[in-house]
């Protein structure tokens, strides 16, 4: 047998390296993200078949007794339940009161960039920080809020706005959509500044009205906006804690438990460590179908 | 008197007096337990050990007090970890597992000690005891926290250190005013004075409410926020007859028509309180009582002293509300007797630390005599007389012209306490509670409420096993503080 030709070895080593470059290039940030993706995510479908709870440190195989728990727990359900309805109200809200800001700063105004910068302040906020500011500002016998509804119906009131059941949700929305609305604001303002203006005066001169130009012009024009914007609003919307957590801590009773605080309570109060593994890995496996859906409807996963 | 000169004074003097006896502890034999702590942690100088403390004023002590006096003492620093109340359980516990050895001693409250004892989170303190000589001191400590808030299974976890209890304030102006008098005992054919059954509280707080709401001052007013009306619920159940769990069969009873009568009369009672008391906590339940917009209040000792006027000008209390009822303030024993010995803090020794023997040296001497005497009665921290010789320590009988009242009035309480409900995986049964106290203020059903929360009690019991919980709570219940006798 011949020995191998150190050059033929060479080109093969360099072909190699040529046809690989882009892989090659990307290797080092899979790994990183196999590593601190993949890994916790497989640590936690171990876990939850596993009975580790406060008091035991049980790793015993345990099938699908924490799934069969979680399938049956009403107070789970209920708490998927409270943050598809702050998702399903919030969402909108935050996307039409988001887009006729954009519009209505897409003109040059005098002071217009003071007007921006003062409205996204909002979202630069912590939400934590902006939780407890509305419980401040919600307080009764404090809160500027009750204080400024005596001052219009012309006597002192007592609203207590995270205790009374009909009220906390409109709390909650009110602080959700003030904190979030100027991030809509921001990307929709990106996207219509974007919108290509020769189109909009070939409309203006065609004759085209606001409503016409703006639904067959500048809605397909900022849609891939549009989407990606509402994506990441529902995403953050589903895992929403800070706000509630500062408000009402999922009260009165469990009402306005989200998942999130469904969560943080199992696995970090009362270190149901198995059972909270189980409900986060539903999750994450409800929320990957929502988004591979949400992205082919949208087409923009390409 | 004039406090605002007596109190830093006293501080001063405090701190000086504590260093001489430790010096006078170095140099002689070492007779105390707070000399002999000291004495033996000097082989620890240059060490640092982390203490989880309560976030806010409770940590001041730490921080400011004894903390720079132990590291002066045996050159040991303290490195203090604040956290608020509401997480010091989970991040206890989170550190516990990770086994980091990130802290060294803990202040626990009481009711989680057979959670974190099962699970291995707490070192047993018996051997040290022994080593140290402590043995004797700990027999000083108020009996109540002695025999209830120290052992688990027989073994000590941790030294009580907080003589937290519930007291009954009231303004004694008002109750004893002349023609108020008169004309209560004209309607209701008795005394006015501080109530001794709910019913008469009911009734005095609804006269006063209806004779004074017109000048801004109601009855009664109480912190109705959850985590502070779960333990007036567990006092107020008790004293009316109410036991959490048939014993035999390990269900809740909870939902009994005492416990549903008691949520009833709770809400009720939010109709003589001022506007929105649903939502006060310790801090809007202590403005309105200061400020002399309440008669009568159940809250934790640091009301009484502050009320007073005792120490309120330190820079740490000036979020306190000003008194204006200072002298004007009655302490007595809440409705029904039996007051909720509300959560309190012992001070632990994490099992993971890697300086156990500092850690515990630590503690001895922040709860031996000398020292503890000095620390409750540190205007900004919140620690409550919890020894026998705090009661009638001279200096503290003297703080203010009826702080021998005050402290009368402690001694009973704690003789007569009860103790928080503690199981195992407690904080599951406490929070149906809370849960089901804010769905109380939100108007649902009171026997609705309790019906759930019983439910979800006899599910955790199921959880953890029933035989396992029956017997936690039977060694629970046995105890002398856990029901009215």
């Amino acid at each position: 047998m011949n020995p191998p030709d150190p050059a033929a070895l060479r080109r093969r080593k360099a072909n190699f390296a040529e046809r690989h470059f882009d892989r090659l290039l990307v290797a080092p940030a899979i790994t990183v993200l196999l590593l601190i993706g993949v890994f916790p995510l497989v640590y936690l479908l171990m876990v939850s078949f596993q009975q580790i709870t406060m008091s035991e440190e049980n790793r015993a195989f345990a099938g699908l007794l924490n799934y069969s728990r979680l399938f049956t727990d009403t107070r789970f359900w209920e708490s998927v339940l409270h943050t598809l309805f702050i998702g399903a109200i919030a969402l909108p809200l935050e996307l039409l009161l988001g887009l006729a800001m954009a519009q209505l700063l897409l003109d040059k105004l005098p002071g217009r960039q003071v007007f921006v910068a003062l409205l996204v302040l909002p979202t630069v906020i912590s939400p934590i920080v902006s939780g407890a500011t509305w419980a401040l500002l919600f307080d009764n016998r404090f809160g500027p809020i009750n204080q400024m509804i005596g001052w219009v119906v012309g006597h002192p009131v007592t609203i207590l706005w995270t205790v009374k059941p009909d009220l906390v949700y409109p709390a909650i929305l009110l602080c959700e959509v003030w904190q979030w609305t100027p991030f809509m604001f921001l990307l929709l303002l990106a996207a219509l500044s974007n919108v290509d203006k020769s189109q909009l005066e070939a409309a203006a001169i065609d004759g085209a009205g606001f409503w016409r130009t703006f639904f067959r012009i500048v809605l397909p024009a900022i849609r891939p906006v549009l989407a990606i914007a509402i994506l990441i609003r529902a995403l953050d919307l589903f895992r929403v804690f800070d706000i509630i957590w500062a408000l009402t801590k999922g009260g009165p009773g469990t009402m306005t438990e989200t998942v999130s605080v469904f969560n943080y309570t199992q696995g970090f109060q009362q270190f149901e460590t198995s059972y909270t593994a189980a409900a986060s890995l539903v999750i994450v496996i409800i929320l990957s179908v929502v988004i591979m859906v949400a992205l082919r409807r949208m087409r923009i996963d390409r | 008197m004039n406090i605002r000169r007596i109190v830093p004074a006293s501080i001063a003097g405090m701190l000086v007096g504590a260093a001489a006896l430790a010096l006078i502890g170095g140099a002689h034999a070492a007779d105390s337990a707070a000399q002999r702590a000291v004495e033996a942690a000097k082989k620890y100088s240059g060490k640092t050990i982390t203490i989880v403390w309560e976030a806010g004023l409770q940590s001041l002590d730490p921080l400011n007090f004894s903390g720079p006096m132990w590291e002066k003492l045996t050159g040991i620093k303290v490195k203090v970890i604040e956290v608020p109340t509401e997480e010091m359980f989970t991040k206890i516990m989170q550190e516990h597992r990770a086994g980091t050895g990130a802290y060294d001693a803990l202040n626990v409250i009481p009711a989680w000690m057979p959670d974190l004892a099962l699970a291995g989170a707490l070192e047993p303190l018996d051997a040290y005891v022994d080593k140290f000589g402590y043995r004797e001191e700990l027999k000083e400590i108020a009996p109540t926290y002695r025999d209830n808030q120290m052992t688990f299974n027989g073994k000590i976890y941790g030294f009580p250190d907080d003589g937290d209890v519930f007291v009954m304030y009231y303004r004694k102006d008002i109750f004893g005013d002349p023609k108020t008098q008169a004309d209560f005992k004209a309607k209701f054919k008795y005394d006015l004075a501080p109530p001794k059954t709910w019913k008469q509280f009911d009734e005095i707080g609804q006269f006063l409410t209806d004779r004074m709401s017109k000048d801004g001052v109601y009855g009664a007013a109480f912190f109705r926020q959850a985590p502070y009306a779960m333990f007036m619920f567990e006092e107020r159940f008790r004293n009316e007859g109410g036991k959490f769990f048939d014993a035999a069969a390990m269900k809740a009873t909870v939902n009994s028509d005492v416990g549903v009568r008691v949520f009833n009369e709770m809400r009720n009672e939010n109709k003589f309180m001022p506007p929105g008391v649903e939502t006060f906590g310790f801090v809007e339940n202590l403005a309105a009582f200061a400020k002399g917009s309440t008669a009568m209040t159940i809250s934790w000792p640091p009301y009484g002293r502050w009320t007073a006027g005792y120490g309120t000008d330190e820079k740490a209390l000036q979020w306190v509300p000003k008194t204006q009822i200072a002298g004007k303030v009655g302490y007595a024993l809440p409705p029904g007797g039996h007051p909720e010995l509300a959560a309190g803090f012992d001070l632990s020794v994490a099992s993971t630390s890697k300086n156990k023997e500092a850690a515990y040296l630590f503690i001895q001497w922040l709860n031996s005599r000398e020292i503890s005497t000095q620390r409750v009665q540190l205007p900004y921290t919140l620690r409550d007389p919890f020894r026998v010789n705090h009661y009638t320590d001279k200096v503290y009988l003297s703080r203010w012209p009826d702080a021998k009242d005050y402290l009368a009035t402690l001694k009973a309480a704690s003789e007569s306490g009860l103790l928080d409900l503690s199981l195992l995986q407690t904080d599951k049964y406490e929070d149906a509670l809370r849960k089901g106290i804010t769905r109380l203020w939100a108007g649902e059903d009171a026997k609705k409420i309790l019906d759930d929360v019983a439910k979800q009690w006899d599910d955790t019991t199921k959880a953890v096993g029933v035989e396992k919980q029956k017997a936690a709570y039977a060694n629970w219940a046995s105890k002398s503080g856990a029901y009215p006798k």
